[in-house]
């Protein structure tokens, strides 16, 4: 038996008390704990990308990353990337280059595309291929993937 | 499991020593996935993050040394790893993708001692430095001293890497770290990390190190020889890849072959080696 840790987690802007074993991942405490069920587990070895969150901005294996050692940090998850019922410009970029089919990896892609453009609005297509080599798509492939997210920054691929 | 979030690499060593099956977490990028499959079960964890020293980088006379615990992010942005000190630089921006720079840690790097990852190879490379404190105070060892085998370190129960010391090296020479993968972002098929100094169109100083062939980053000093005074003309990189390919003992696996990966060593060494003179403006 573990001891059981109380810790505060801050994910997307508010606080949550918890408390939880120290072997819990922050992807089971999002996705068992807080219920917030958008962040996807797939692999649970940092091989799919489908749990990826933002730790202080920078993309981060939900996975691979013990809940407790996320304290004060800010946790940002794909249910607050949309903005008051509008799709964020990434999300619609997907939809509109039909990139989405089943939709299991999409939460990951969002997210790690979301911290490529908020630190680069300006990526290349190889700087693009290069961020989304942590996500595997198992069902649309990866072209128009790529080719919704260069079309929000006017690149060609 | 137990847990524990010490302020002091001392707090932390006495709390590794005393407990069995206690393990130290770092970016947890390696560790919370064994952890997931079920490989390991740690008794202890004893978290890295609030040891506020092994985040700190300082410059001395000597060279740069890095905690660690900063993430190959950090590495790859570090503008004072410059010449032969690169290599680090170099390895830090290449290996695997955004997301496990974010994660990873050189010191994770180098206590995984994987040999199929880059860091090490690239720190072997630098002739980097490793400071260990244990329960018996600390010491500095050459990196390749702390790595003994797959997976296997010198360190002793209670020990931490608590930070990396990259040397100036060799006045002049350039840094430069290539590595090849089916897929980009992948674990790399074989990686070379080389240290080189050019005097018109000879060599004066050569450091190559290859990665992914053996259990250990794989250096053959008769290769750096081979090189050095040379012009690296084709025969001079063919003689050094042979010297390093006959040397190699890599593995059977999914990225390559044992005989696939002996025969990119002399290719990759060329190329690494011509944009490493590109580097050098020569
Ligand atoms: C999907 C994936 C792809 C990857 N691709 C690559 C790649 O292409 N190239 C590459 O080079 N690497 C790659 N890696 C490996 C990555 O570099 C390592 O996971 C990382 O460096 C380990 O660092 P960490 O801080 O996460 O260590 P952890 O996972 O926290 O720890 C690893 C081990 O080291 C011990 N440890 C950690 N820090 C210390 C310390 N300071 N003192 C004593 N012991 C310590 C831990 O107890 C544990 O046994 C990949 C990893 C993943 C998950
Ligand atoms: S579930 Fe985390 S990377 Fe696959
Ligand atoms: S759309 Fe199904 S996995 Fe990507």
């Amino acid at each position: 038996m573990s001891d059981k840790i109380s810790l505060s987690l801050r994910v997307n802007g508010a606080s949550h008390a918890l408390s939880v074993a120290p072997e819990r991942t922050l992807l089971e405490v999002l996705r068992e704990e807080l219920r917030h069920t958008g962040t996807k587990r797939g692999c649970d070895q940092g091989s799919c990308g489908a749990c990826m969150v933002l730790v202080d901005g920078e993309p981060v294996f939900s996975c691979l990353s013990l809940a407790v050692t996320l304290r004060d940090r800010e946790i940002t998850t794909i249910e607050a990337v949309e903005a008051g019922n509008e799709l964020h410009p990434i999300q619609r970029a997907l939809v509109q280059h039909g990139a989405v089919q089943c939709g299991f990896c999409i939460p990951g892609i969002v997210i790690t595309a979301k911290a490529l453009l908020d630190r680069n609005p300006h990526p290349t297509v190889d700087e693009i291929r290069h961020a989304l080599g942590s996500n595997t798509c198992r069902c649309s492939g990866y072209a128009r993937i790529v080719e919704a997210i260069a079309s929000l920054t006017g690149e060609r691929p | 499991m137990r847990y524990a979030e010490p302020e002091t690499v001392e707090e932390g060593v006495t709390l590794l020593a005393s407990t069995e099956h206690s393990r130290c977490i770092a970016g947890g990028a390696t560790l919370v996935a064994m952890m997931n499959a079920g490989h390991i079960a740690p008794a202890m964890l004893v978290s890295l993050h609030r040891m506020r020293e092994l985040f700190t980088l300082t410059e001395s006379a000597e060279g740069l040394w890095i905690g660690a615990m900063t993430p190959h992010r950090v590495v790859a942005a570090e503008t004072r790893l410059r010449g032969s000190m690169g290599v680090v630089r170099s390895a830090a921006g290449q290996l695997a993708h955004p997301s496990i720079r974010n994660m990873g840690t050189i010191g994770g790097s180098v206590c995984l001692a994987d040999p199929s990852t880059e860091m090490p190879v690239a720190l072997v490379a630098a002739s980097a430095r490793v400071e260990i404190a244990g329960p018996n105070g600390r010491r500095i060892v050459p990196i390749e001293d702390a790595l003994v085998d797959r997976f296997k370190t010198s360190l002793g129960r209670g020990e931490i890497v608590t930070r990396i010391l990259i040397p100036r090296g060799v006045e002049g020479a350039v840094g430069h770290h290539l590595r090849f993968s089916r897929v980009a972002g992948d674990y790399p098929t074989v990686s070379i990390s080389l240290t080189l100094s050019m005097q018109g169109d000879r060599c004066v100083h050569a450091r190559v190190v290859v990665g992914s062939c053996g259990p250990v980053p794989l250096h053959v000093t008769a290769a750096d020889q081979r090189l050095i005074h040379s012009v690296l003309g084709e025969d001079d990189v063919a003689a050094a890849g042979q010297l390093l390919a006959s040397a190699a003992s890599p593995l059977d696996d999914v990225r390559g072959s044992a005989e696939y990966r002996r025969m990119l060593i002399p290719r990759l060494l060329g190329r690494a080696l011509s944009q490493a003179r590109e580097l050098a403006h020569v």
